[in-house]
């Protein structure tokens, strides 16, 4: 099986003024056509500079300074300014966390869908579509996310929708390019729990429908778990852990990643005790040095603060990268 | 007068063992000539030394709740009965004698504390205006919060932006209890942090509960931490308590549709095999 996307060894500083942050420190990852890859991490690890890095938005001082992003045997890094017209958004799609952030108030979301569908054939040099068509294509959409009263909802401005349904409006926005990749950049922290599922469900849905591959962000554990096959567990701007969804949360190998669902109460009402990682993250101008993690690591020797741990296999579909890596 | 050291408060009990009671508690806020019943006839209660849940949606009232319990915001109808004293009758010196009792812990550390102002004047602020304890007195007891919170001492003469998130936390939470309060409310005081952050704040204010004596009233939105941590707890909709009763009970037996509905939408992680 070939990749959809692959990124290798894919190195991004920031220069800030009071020095350079090293954000991501040698990336590898690769996700196959149908795929759901779940980020998982907390805040400052890196995981929202890398899926906007994917989508060439990462932030504008950021530098690439090694490696390499490969989208449908397309070289990411190469592309110009047009030619990722017709990608950004078109193949490659991203929803995110507040979803009124990214509609315009002032105009009705039937007028907005109608908008992205007119830039899209622009960006392809497809002629435009007619009125009709685009009303056919907008309820079309909006069918494909659950939307039962089209009619309504297009004729609304975004503040007269519920979180849930602009996330979802947000949704058929991002599948108007018929895409074959979105990122879901925490699509559901921003919503309570009831509607958090619902829009679980539907990301579910319409990766079994379309084939959509996905690439979903998350600090929270459970909503990774809940949509995900593969999950990789970013630390301080590195993959410490990666595989399949079910064995890295029954079998974490990695201290960090066991640290952080050790550190998760269990609504099932276990009453263990939380057991905190001790300290903060570290700053990323002076990342520590060998492994990210040996500073607040309870396993952490010597080589730990000098090498680098490299990526090793450890099962069927399980890489971890750690000198000390757990039974 | 206050002890020089942090000690737990025993005293001041009602009859029934309850610390706070809440009857009737309704709040109606007024907007271009429409009404909100934000909070609907809530009645409640916290026996001392428990942790009381509530647990809810958001625009379910429960951050409402707890501002009318701090008389931040005045309820429209309703009793607020705190250590045997009603809450709403009071105003003015009484009140603010009483305040000092009950304090609340709001969601966002980061705006909690003045950015213009040293983590030592946001400690100060509740000695200089509730006590009279000035110089060298007051120096320790910045120090003794300081070590409640487990921060080094010489954060005083930090900024709030040279603090992380769950540092500014602890900061928000040392504040809270500088005066010895019998009832901390704490409105979704995990809420902005992340999770290997939040085991942190949890495991302490846990801790912190024993060592003081403390009272909880613990707001939140996040079932998994009100299972964890909470005693009682009660589930709002819509301005109004759905369902109420011991953790255990409530999440195990959930007698309301919506609290199913609820516990049911919370993601399932597969058991950790270790």
């Amino acid at each position: 099986m070939t990749a959809l996307l692959s990124i290798e060894n894919y190195h991004l500083d920031i220069p800030t003024f009071d020095g350079t942050l090293k954000v991501l420190d040698g990336i590898n990852l690769s996700l196959a056509q149908g795929e759901t890859l779940g980020i998982v991490g907390e805040s400052g690890c890196g995981k929202t500079v890398l899926a906007r890095s994917i989508l060439g938005i990462g932030p504008q001082r950021a530098r690439r300074t090694s490696g390499r992003m490969t989208f449908d045997s397309m070289p990411l890094d190469e592309l110009n300014e047009a030619e990722w017209r017709r990608i950004r958004g078109v193949k490659i799609s991203m929803i995110f966390q507040d979803p009124m952030t990214y509609l315009n108030p002032l105009l009705t979301v039937g007028r907005q869908l109608s908008d992205v569908l007119v830039a899209h054939a622009r960006a392809l040099s497809r002629p435009a579509l007619s009125r009709q068509e685009r009303r056919r294509r907008c309820s079309e959409l909006l069918d494909q996310v659950q939307i039962r009263d089209p009619e309504r909802v297009e004729a609304s401005y975004p503040h007269q929708l519920s979180g849930g349904m602009r996330q979802r409006i947000l949704i058929a926005m991002a599948l108007a390019g018929e895409p074959k990749l979105l990122i879901a950049d925490e699509p559901t922290t921003a919503l309570d729990v009831t509607i958090q599922a619902q829009i679980l469900d539907l990301l579910r849905d319409l990766v079994h429908r379309l084939g959509l591959t996905v690439v979903m962000i998350s600090h929270d554990v459970g909503a990774i778990a809940a949509i995900a096959q593969r999950v990789a567990v970013m630390y301080a701007g590195v993959v410490v852990e990666q595989g399949a969804t079910n064995d890295i949360l029954t079998h974490p190998r990695h201290p960090y990643t066991q640290g952080l669902l050790g550190a998760l109460p269990d609504i099932e009402g276990d009453h263990q005790s939380l057991e905190a990682i001790p300290g903060t993250i570290p700053n990323l101008i002076h990342p520590p040095s060998g492994c990210r993690f040996h500073p607040r690591c309870p396993r952490a020797t010597a080589i730990c603060t000098s090498d680098k741990p490299a990526m090793t296999s450890i099962g069927a579909d399980h890489v971890v990268a750690c000198h000390h890596a757990l039974d | 007068m206050l002890s020089p050291a942090i000690t737990p408060s025993t005293d001041a009990n009602t009859d029934d063992g309850s610390i706070l009671s809440v009857t009737g508690l309704t709040k109606v806020f007024v907007s271009g000539g429409k009404e909100f019943r934000a909070v609907d006839d809530v009645s409640l209660s916290v026996n001392a030394g428990d942790v009381l849940g509530i647990v809810g949606e958001s625009g379910s009232g429960k951050s409402t709740v707890a501002r009318l319990v701090m008389r931040l915001i005045e309820p429209t109808a309703g009793r607020i009965v705190f250590e045997g004293g009603d809450l709403t009758a009071k105003s003015g010196e009484e009140l603010r004698r009483m305040r000092r009792h009950m304090q609340i812990v709001f969601q966002n550390p980061h705006s909690s504390l003045d950015p213009r102002h040293t983590i030592h004047s946001a400690l100060a602020e509740p000695f200089l205006i509730q006590t009279n304890l000035r110089g060298i007195e007051l120096e320790r007891r910045i120090d003794a919060l300081l070590d409640i919170v487990s921060l080094p001492k010489a954060f005083k003469y930090r900024f709030p932006h040279e603090l992380s998130g769950g540092q500014k936390q602890r900061i928000c939470i040392a504040r809270a209890v500088a005066l010895e309060p019998r009832l901390l409310v704490l409105d979704e005081p995990t809420s902005a942090l992340d999770v290997s952050v939040q085991a942190q704040i949890i495991t302490f204010l846990q801790e912190l509960r024993q060592r003081l004596n403390l009272t909880y009233l613990f707001i939140s939105h996040n079932l998994a931490v009100v299972r964890h941590i909470c005693d009682h707890v009660i589930v709002m909709n819509q301005g109004k308590v759905l369902e109420q009763g011991t953790t255990e009970s409530v999440f195990a037996h959930p007698q309301n549709d919506y609290t199913r509905q609820l516990i049911d939408s919370v993601p399932r992680l597969p058991r950790l095999a270790i």
